[in-house]
């Protein structure tokens, strides 16, 4: 025991997990780790195999200190800076990863372990789906199985046996941990953090035809919306993101005030459907809801233009409700005076499209008229819907309407718009999102890049904002059927995703299975990981009627304690106990000298217990020493069990005994 | 403070522990804390979850979940390593003062397989065995014999941080162990008085030691044995630690009395202690008397134990 001041060293099987670990623990990083740090990893787990295998020594306190400077100098050279978020992931591992070459002692191999599910918590940041979670238990099960394997016992010796003991010890944790996940109060940040940069793509508060084009080729998950009650036709989802006031010729953009929060008119009143929302993160504010939507939430508010926006940028997904009603008047009594903004043009540009306009005006006085005859016209005349238009020149409007005439939503909604406002209609382009795939599994609407949409309101007295949608009047089937239908003829559909599974929907098992997945993972973001402060409160008003510190703390104690009394009986199994027949008996035996004034002391052999009682009670001394020497026989020796014969040696002791009377020792 | 303390939790250990030469640990013997270890594990685990809270991410909440529970039920599985272990004293023979006093204990398992479990007289010096299921694992334990007459060790430290080093359970038990410590023995030449030390006409021959002719032959060596009367000879040919044997006064019979002796009192008792070993190795007979105690005539190992018993405990509570 001379060694009891060294440190302790760490044991073999501890070291293999601990590379084991460390790899895995690894792997998810990979993604947004600099090169350098792989290379960096590669090279200190060689180092210290060769030092376990005597080839190589210990780094010198001067390579430490060297190797760290260097590591700090790689940081801030591939990341820009030493804090933040990003740059403090790649610190964090490159720390965790030179921790391993100094590795000596069993405290160096304990902050190993720690700094491991540390950099586990930070993998989460970058990725929180599913197949993560489930991969993450892979290094947490080997970060326990090195911790048990720097124990000194036979079993931390062998790997197998340590493994299982991790994963059983894992298993066991499981409810407890569920119920701390369900129970625990959920905070607000304490401070604000930034967000890993994540390279985000989705709708821009620009939009030139081309954009939306683009966002045509990917299967990227926007929202999933699920409705509680009744729910609308597909024809009907349109899904307001954003409205595009101002048009330079070329592109249309949003007005700056129009994002404002604001007053708007209008009542709630008739039909309406509930829903949540869940937003994947896109780096911004803006939400999508049904016209005219409301909300009763802090986070989430209804702007000037009835989109609805969060307060912070979306860099997580956000679980969001709202109510809409389809069938109200938007901004019927507002003055045209304030509207300026639906009526902008360019100074100059496009005039065949001005004068059809001023034509159309004289033509059909009603702002509805003009419209109805706008569609037609788009209906009558030889359009295609189509996402590879040609190129057209300056006038771009005027190139579309009169010229090519092929074009996709953001074509025919720009031109719509222009013409509207030429005409003297107040109007804008709304951009959202248009229909969505309905899960039959979870019930839920999935809507995707390719369902990007951008369609036409306008406005008039008394009857403030109408919807409108050019593009049902050239290819009404990407209204009723979606983008994939209305493109079948030109295989533009997800052109670049070859392998994307929404393009194999037509096979019933693939798509059975992609159906499934998509709900699952549905399930994953609203159960799991939206299950923050408001979904917490919801669903445990839900379950109790009520929500408050006296319930969770109850609900945390008192569950904790029985989860914890369920183990111990597992672990303990006090019934067993009793199970051993022979023992059986000599509890009997032992319960009944009890009653005549002789209990067993403390660590009282049976035999020494026995010798004792029959001295006490010297006229049953023949049959104590009968039934001790037949349970010793058994308990130590050779003999075959019978515990039917210990029972009768009791029955005959009981004979003798007196009647229920205590004997006074002495 | 801690010392002024001492003192009532020796007096609140031995009431809730009481010495007993078998102690089978249970819920009323086992204490649990986290280890130094479990204290930074928690803080990793405080840690993950401010991440958790400020990054609002429901995975690493679950995570911290999911350690925190393992750190909870962690708590039942060291103390279930711990819990239904027998410790029995088995025991111990006696040594002379400057050797080891060897304390052997046996551990059985209550049914289960207990791991890692650390034994000591204090928590820096501790032995690590495992107990198999059902089964018994042997332990010494030494401890340095000072000072001669009752070593007692005190009480011993089990311990055990299996499955993960984070908490530790630990018990102080007391098997009411002692060793006999006998008295260093230093060679020495001594008056020796027959047992009729009062017969005027033994007077002239009563010196005998060291020097003497009367060599009888060799035995092998003793503690206690002289190191001049080494047959150096022998040991060089591998036979051995052999010592040159004298043959006492043939025919008379010896006492040892601690009353001719010169020095102090631990002195003499070496030097009495050094006859005992030497005149039991040469099978002679001899008395012993001490102030307290007069032991008879007698020769063999059980006057050699019982001499060096009463010379170990001269002047001490038995």
């Amino acid at each position: 025991m001379s060694g009891a001041h060294l440190p302790p060293a760490i044991p073999r099987i501890s070291l293999t997990w601990l590379l084991v670990a460390q790899a895995l623990v690894i792997v998810p990083h990979l993604g947004h780790l600099p090169l350098w740090v792989i290379g960096l990893w590669l090279g200190c787990a060689g180092w210290r195999v060769q030092i376990f295998r005597m080839r190589v020594g210990y780094p010198t306190r001067l390579a430490k200190a060297g190797l760290m400077l260097a590591a700090a100098a790689g940081v801030l050279a591939s990341r820009g800076s030493l804090v933040g978020l990003d740059a403090g992931v790649v610190l964090l591992i490159a720390a965790f990863v030179l921790k391993l070459v100094e590795l000596r002692s069993q405290r160096d191999a304990l902050v190993l372990i720690l700094l491991g599910f540390f950099c586990v918590v930070t993998a989460y940041l970058f990725d929180d789906s599913l197949l993560a979670a489930a991969y993450s238990l892979l290094p947490v099960s080997a970060l326990l199985a090195a911790l048990i394997g720097l124990q000194q016992s036979r079993l931390a010796m062998r790997p197998w046996p340590t493994l299982r003991l991790a994963l059983g010890l894992l298993a066991q944790a499981l409810p407890l941990m569920l119920l701390l996940f369900v129970f625990f109060p959920r905070l607000g940040p304490l401070w604000a953090l930034p967000n890993p940069n994540q390279a985000l793509s989705g709708l821009s508060d620009s939009m030139a035809p081309a954009d939306i084009a683009e966002l045509s080729k990917s299967d990227e998950l926007v929202f999933t919306a699920t409705f509680n009650g009744s729910a609308p036709l597909r024809p009907q989802l349109y899904w307001r993101a954003l409205t595009l006031e101002r048009f330079d010729g070329r592109r249309w953009s949003q007005a700056p005030q129009s994002n404002q929060p604001g007053a708007t008119q209008w009542q709630p009143s008739g039909q309406f459907w509930d829903y949540s929302v869940i937003a994947q993160a896109s780096g911004r504010n803006w939400l999508f809801a049904l016209d005219v939507a409301g909300s009763e939430e802090g986070g989430v508010q209804v702007r000037r233009d009835f989109s609805v926006q969060a307060r912070q940028p979306l860099d997580q997904p956000l679980h969001y409700r709202l109510r809409s009603w389809p069938a109200v008047l938007r901004d019927a009594d507002r003055p045209i005076s304030e509207l300026a903004d639906s009526l902008q043009l360019p100074a100059a540009g496009d005039p065949r499209s001005r004068a059809w306009a001023r034509e159309l005006r004289a033509r059909h006085p009603q702002p509805d008229a003009l419209v109805q005859a706008l569609l037609e016209h788009f209906n009558r005349e030889p359009y295609h819907y189509t996402l590879k238009p040609p190129p057209v020149g300056v006038d771009s409007i005027d190139e579309f309407v009169f010229r090519t005439r092929r074009g996709f939503c953001a074509h025919y909604a720009g031109a719509m718009t222009f013409v509207l406002r030429a005409a003297g209609i107040p109007a804008r382009v709304v951009a959202g999102y248009q229909g969505g795939e309905l899960n039959p599994r979870g019930n839920f609407y999935t809507v995707r890049q390719f369902d990007a949409h951008a369609w036409v309101e306008y406005w008039q007295a008394g009857q403030g904002w109408t919807s409108v949608d050019p593009t049902f009047a050239v290819a009404p089937e990407r209204i009723e059927q979606g983008l994939e239908q209305a493109l079948s003829g030109e295989q533009s559909f997800l052109a670049d995703s070859p392998l994307s599974p929404l393009r194999y929907r037509q096979v019933a098992w693939l798509n059975q299975l992609r159906l499934r997945w998509d709900d699952l993972n549905h399930a994953w973001q609203r159960r799991v990981l939206g299950y923050q402060g408001a979904q917490q409160l919801q669903l445990l008003q839900h379950w109790f009627g009520r929500m408050d510190g006296q319930l969770l703390g109850t609900a945390l104690v008192g569950g904790g304690g029985l989860l914890l009394g369920l183990l111990a009986l597992f672990l303990f199994k006090p019934w067993r106990r009793e199970r051993d027949p022979l023992l059986r008996q000599f509890r009997r035996f032992e319960r009944m000298l009890a009653r005549h004034g002789v209990p067993r002391q403390a660590a009282e052999g049976p035999r020494a217990y026995a010798e004792r009682a029959a001295r006490q009670l010297p006229a049953q001394a023949a049959a104590i020493r009968v039934f001790a020497q037949a349970f010793e026989a058994q308990q130590y020796g050779a003999a075959t069990l019978d515990a039917q014969a210990l029972a009768r040696h009791l029955a005959e002791l009981r004979r003798g005994l007196p009647w229920r009377v205590r004997l006074i020792a002495g | 403070m801690l010392a002024a303390l001492q003192p009532r939790w020796q007096r609140w250990l031995a009431r809730r522990i009481p010495a007993a030469s078998s102690v089978t640990l249970n819920q009323r013997r086992i204490f649990i804390v986290p280890s130094a270890s479990g204290g930074a594990f928690a803080l990793v685990l405080l840690l993950m979850l401010l991440a958790a809270i400020n990054y609002q991410n429901s995975l690493a909440y679950g995570l911290t979940f999911l350690l925190m529970s393992l750190f909870i039920i962690a708590i039942l599985h060291t103390y279930r390593n711990l819990s239904g272990l027998t410790l029995r004293a088995v025991a111990a023979t006696p040594v002379f003062v400057g050797e080891q006093g060897r304390f052997r204990l046996r551990l059985e398992s209550g049914g289960r397989e207990h791991q890692a479990i650390a034994l000591g007289w204090s928590k820096a010096d501790l032995q690590v065995l495992d107990v198999p299921a059902a089964g018994v694992s042997d332990a010494e334990l030494n401890l340095p014999a000072l000072a001669r007459g009752w070593l007692r060790p005190g009480r011993l430290r089990v311990e055990s941080r299996f499955p993960l080093g984070i908490l530790l359970a630990w018990s102080w038990v007391d098997l009411d162990q002692s060793v006999l410590v006998y008295p260093r023995p230093v060679a020495a030449d001594l008056p020796l008085l027959t047992a009729g030390a009062d017969d005027s006409e033994e007077q002239g021959s009563r010196a005998l030691g060291q020097g003497s002719d009367d060599f009888q032959g060799l035995r092998s060596y003793q503690p206690g044995d002289s190191k001049k009367r080494l047959h150096w000879k022998a040991y060089s040919r591998g036979q051995g630690l052999l010592v040159k044997d004298f043959a006492a006064l043939a025919g008379r019979d010896i006492c040892l009395d601690f009353d001719t002796m010169s020095g102090d009192v631990e002195t003499r008792l070496s030097h009495l202690c050094h006859w005992v070993l030497q005149l039991s190795a040469a099978q002679q007979a001899f008395a012993l008397h001490l102030p307290d105690q007069q032991l008879p005539l007698a020769s063999g190992a059980a006057q050699r134990e019982a001499c060096l018993r009463a010379l170990a405990l001269f002047g001490r509570s038995p």
